[in-house]
């Protein structure tokens, strides 16, 4: 993992002491609300509906057990004793009181965390892939890339204002686990015939009121221009992107009014004029920030384990686990293991602080000290032993965290939705409860298969509900809470915005209809399909015939 | 009816103006029948360094007693429902039951001038 050097020691330790001085400005009364409120969500503070939420920036995901434990400790003396792990592999805390926030910050800096790049118009905290690091299909480790962007990105004085705010996602796999397509850039990491490593550059995409998949604007970007040609973009964007119209005002906007091939002439021609080298990172620097990411210490293990075998076949409730939340790891005789914080009638995404120390323990006993956080809203170790993942699952199980349902109907994305958010329309949670409720036996959800429903409160989409195969957004129609779903999304690397299926649905008739779906895809399915393949095949009609048939 | 409500600057908790005093409990609103007088406490409530963001909701007569019309502002008087033993529902009580019984929705009417979008 990426450790502080002196730099960034100073820089979150003066941004901290900076903010604590803000606040005791605002609680005196020497600036007013109009004028705290950009500088505490500067620092990841926001007002919610029942206290202060404060949203900590977990870099690409990565965590160590130190920091989990912190994190658990800081739900602990501050919070209800829990923390909501959010859809950019961030930690929020929904009880935070202001006065508290400049002890919080500084606990979070003993351990190498802040609350920056969590809010504001500014390049966001960077999304990774989950598996980085542990997973065959990579080319590459993104965290190394994700970790140079975050060191440039960091308080950058010409990208700190932008039009509005800025997410960028690197991946190395094909397989998509960071939803490259749907973010301001998506970065995928890929070999050249002849051996080079460039990135696909990907503009333009984005949830919220005016979903995009972004289109691409560079085949092969060579790694070694990264920055230079970031800051072209950025550039582009901060000439051109609206500032007038806060609807209008992201990337995607400029970038599908433009099109997608006058966009990209521009970055180039932008890129011609800047002093590449001035900005691009040496080789050495490079070198230095790999170096952090470094192999781990694996030992030569036999491919398979007889004592998971054994194991497995003792244990039903550990071969579903298997089944679902074990993953192939590049080095033999280990195992990447999702934890699922889904477990049906909970809240996705919440972890108490008994919880998160578990995972910490687990992480620094069985993971070579490494836990990652996924976008959609679980928890991974990426380095197991399988001779050690019934002992892991034995300690998830007694935790309540071995539900075995990874990428299942019931591993719900939701946002905070009505019962946090002070944007929200409409509860997101209850619903996901519900679902997951109905879906909540094992064999039933296994036999359905992948299946990715999520859901957000309201347009904003942080509930990623635009790219859900099942999607669903609350709206408020007249008043009332409604529930539109969608159809056929996907933020994989096949990704697509879903289609209406039809009329909004009351929130008690959400989980019903979720169930029809279920039964019309278990219907048409052919050999291999999943939910998304027989959508794509059959479209919407018996989806919507089989809902709105008993919906009258 | 009309109540005055906002959030407390110390540690966000949602208040409830009456009489000169803020107070945490629904139940112990202040309920204004005529709009002079609603102004005239939003005027009177302007305590910057106490509170932030006041702003006046509806309020309807239900069974028992009294509830904010909106289903935002209830969840706001009552607290998260995934998580019923947090919030001010924990404490139980008579005003809570009857924000927890009562009928009828209108969310947008809840809060005004208020833009939903994300910053």
């Amino acid at each position: 993992m990426y450790r502080y050097d002196a730099i960034d020691k100073a820089f979150v330790a003066d941004r901290t002491a900076e903010f604590a001085g803000q606040v005791a400005r605002r609680l005196s009364g020497e600036i007013t609300e109009d004028q705290f409120k950009p500088l505490r969500l500067m620092n990841g503070l926001y007002l919610q509906l029942h206290a202060y939420m404060l949203r900590v920036a977990v870099p690409y995901g990565t965590l160590s057990p130190v920091q989990l434990r912190q994190l658990a400790s800081i739900a602990r003396t501050y919070d209800k004793g829990y923390g909501h792990f959010t859809t950019r592999q961030n930690i929020q805390f929904h009880w935070i009181k202001l006065a508290d926030t400049p002890a919080i910050l500084n606990e979070l800096a003993e351990v190498e965390m802040h609350a920056l790049q969590t809010s504001g118009n500014c390049i966001r905290n960077i999304t990774s892939d989950p598996r980085a690091g542990a997973t065959a299909e990579e080319v590459d480790d993104p965290r190394v890339w994700s970790e140079v962007i975050r060191q440039w990105s960091a308080i950058h004085p010409e990208f700190s204002f932008l039009p509005r705010k800025f997410k960028i996602a690197v991946t190395a796999a094909p397989k998509d686990r960071t939803a490259a397509k749907l973010h301001d850039i998506g970065l995928i990491l890929r070999r050249a015939r002849d051996g080079s490593l460039g990135f696909e550059v990907i503009a333009g995409g984005g949830m919220g009121r005016t979903p995009y998949v972004g289109p691409t604007i560079r085949q092969h970007l060579p790694v070694g221009s990264l920055l230079s040609y970031l800051e072209a973009i950025l550039r582009v964007y901060n000439r051109h992107g609206r500032r007038d119209n806060i609807y209008k005002a992201r990337i995607k906007i400029l970038v599908a009014q433009l099109g997608a091939e006058e966009f990209a002439r521009q970055v180039e021609a932008e890129w011609e004029q800047i002093d590449q080298p001035s900005v691009d990172l040496p080789d050495t620097e490079l070198a230095r920030v790999r170096g952090f990411f470094d192999t781990p210490a694996f030992v030569s293990l036999p491919p398979k384990s007889e004592a998971f075998e054994a194991a497995k076949a003792a244990d039903p409730a550990l071969a579903r686990f298997a089944r679902n939340n074990v993953h192939p790891h590049k080095q033999p005789g280990y195992a990447i293991v999702d934890i699922s914080l889904k477990a049906p009638g909970e809240t996705p995404g919440d972890a108490t602080a008994e919880q998160m120390d578990v995972v910490a323990d687990l992480g620094e006993r069985y993971s070579l000290g490494e836990i990652r956080v996924t976008h959609e809203q679980n928890l991974v170790l990426p380095h197991v032993r399988l001779d050690d993942v019934a002992a892991v699952f034995a300690a998830l199980k007694a935790a309540g965290l071995a539900t075995a349902n990874i990428n299942l109907v019931s591993d719900i994305i939701a946002c905070p939705g009505l019962d946090y958010c002070a944007l929200a329309n409409a509860r997101a949670i209850p619903i996901a409860q519900d679902i997951a409720l109905k879906f909540a036996e094992p064999e039933k959800a296994e036999l359905i298969g992948e299946l990715k429903i999520k859901i957000s409160g309201c347009i904003n989409a942080c509930g990623h509900h635009h790219v859900g195969h099942i999607g669903i957004l609350g709206v408020d129609k007249k008043g009332e809470e409604f529930y539109q779903l969608t159809l056929g999304g996907s933020a994989a690397e096949d990704a697509e915005v879903g289609k209406i299926l039809g009329p909004g649905l009351p929130a008690n008739k959400v989980a019903d209809a979720v169930d029809q779906l279920v039964d019309v895809y278990l219907r048409e399915r052919k050999d291999g399909e999943r939910f998304l393949d027989t959508y794509r095949r059959t479209g919407l009609t018996p989806f919507k015939e089989a809902v709105y048939a008993e919906a009258h | 009816m009309k109540a005055l409500t906002a959030n407390r600057l110390l540690d966000g908790e949602v208040v409830f103006w009456n009489a000169g005093d803020w107070k945490t409990r629904f139940g112990e609103a202040q309920l204004f029948e005529g709009e002079e007088a609603a102004q005239a406490a939003v005027a009177e409530a302007n305590q910057p360094t106490v509170i932030v963001e006041p702003y006046l909701i509806d309020v309807a007569a239900e069974e028992g007693g009294f509830a904010p019309v909106a289903f935002r502002e209830r969840i706001r008087a009552l607290g998260p429902q995934n998580h019923p033993q947090h919030g001010k529902q924990a404490e139980g009580g008579h005003d809570i039951e009857v924000i927890q019984h009562a009928h009828g929705v209108a969310r947008s009417a809840g809060r005004h001038n208020l833009i939903k979008l994300k910053k």
